[in-house]
């Protein structure tokens, strides 16, 4: 490999960081969802955000309760 | 902005042609351009932060075929994404030696644990969402609808008048 180049060659992502680009994912997915959805796009901000807090909430308590069941579970 | 028209009648296969060459194409030829730049932008914001996070390969129609499909949904995106797949395997194939997965190492262009999986959510989330899109603009031209939905005009303190004798 000579030069590394956007488009091109794999970034390098740790695991910790994957995690951390759940955020825009959720917030891409609650923007066009919503753009479709919706009646007056002047609601258009307010609905995403809370579109967000939904599935990262959501994502959350199912992240939690997948980890308890992983380390506790017999 | 433009309101729900009655006279004119969007033709669904040209809505679902345009949705799936160009995220976001089928609604503004349904009159609903704000919408359809946000789908655009959108779309194509994900579709490319993925490809960057991934580089060439994030597109694979040899390994990942499922993700492939998905990504295919994306429309001139996908298909950019899998040209330059081919370009690379076709170079590939033709470097003497070494498997072609020794090769995609040698090259810097192999896609690993985690930067892969990121990487192709983005990408195949984005070709998911345009699906959404596509059918939305089919299902509105089917319907017969164009244009921006009429304000609704919401009085709930009103009573209603009463019938005069």
């Amino acid at each position: 490999m000579i030069a590394w180049a956007l488009f091109y060659n794999p970034m390098t992502l740790g695991f910790y960081s994957e995690l951390w680009l759940v955020f825009p994912l959720c917030a891409a997915v609650g923007l066009v969802y919503k753009t479709i959805r919706i009646h007056d796009l002047r609601r258009l901000p307010r609905e995403i955000l809370v579109l967000l807090i939904y599935m990262v909430v959501g994502l959350s308590v199912l992240a939690t309760a997948l980890w308890g069941i992983h380390e506790y579970w017999p | 902005m433009t309101k729900q028209s009655e006279q004119a009648t969007p033709m669904p296969f040209l809505a679902l042609l345009l949705a799936c060459a160009v995220p976001g194409a089928g609604h503004v030829y349904l009159r609903r351009p704000v919408r359809g730049i946000i789908i655009f932008v959108t779309i194509g914001a994900m579709f490319w932060s993925g490809m960057a996070m991934g580089g060439v390969l994030t597109v694979d129609s040899v390994h990942e075929r499922w993700w492939f499909v998905a990504e295919m949904l994306t429309g001139v995106h996908g298909l950019i994404g899998w040209h330059g797949q081919r370009a690379v395997y076709e170079r590939l194939r033709t470097v003497q030696g070494d498997s072609l997965d020794e090769k995609m190492v040698r090259e810097g262009v192999a896609l690993v644990t985690p930067a892969d999986t990121a990487a192709r959510a983005y990408a195949g989330v984005a070709g998911l969402l345009n699906l959404m899109c596509i059918f939305d603009a089919l299902m509105l031209s089917v319907m017969g609808v164009c244009g921006e939905p009429a304000a609704k005009t919401d009085t709930p303190n009103k009573k209603p008048k009463a019938p005069s004798p």
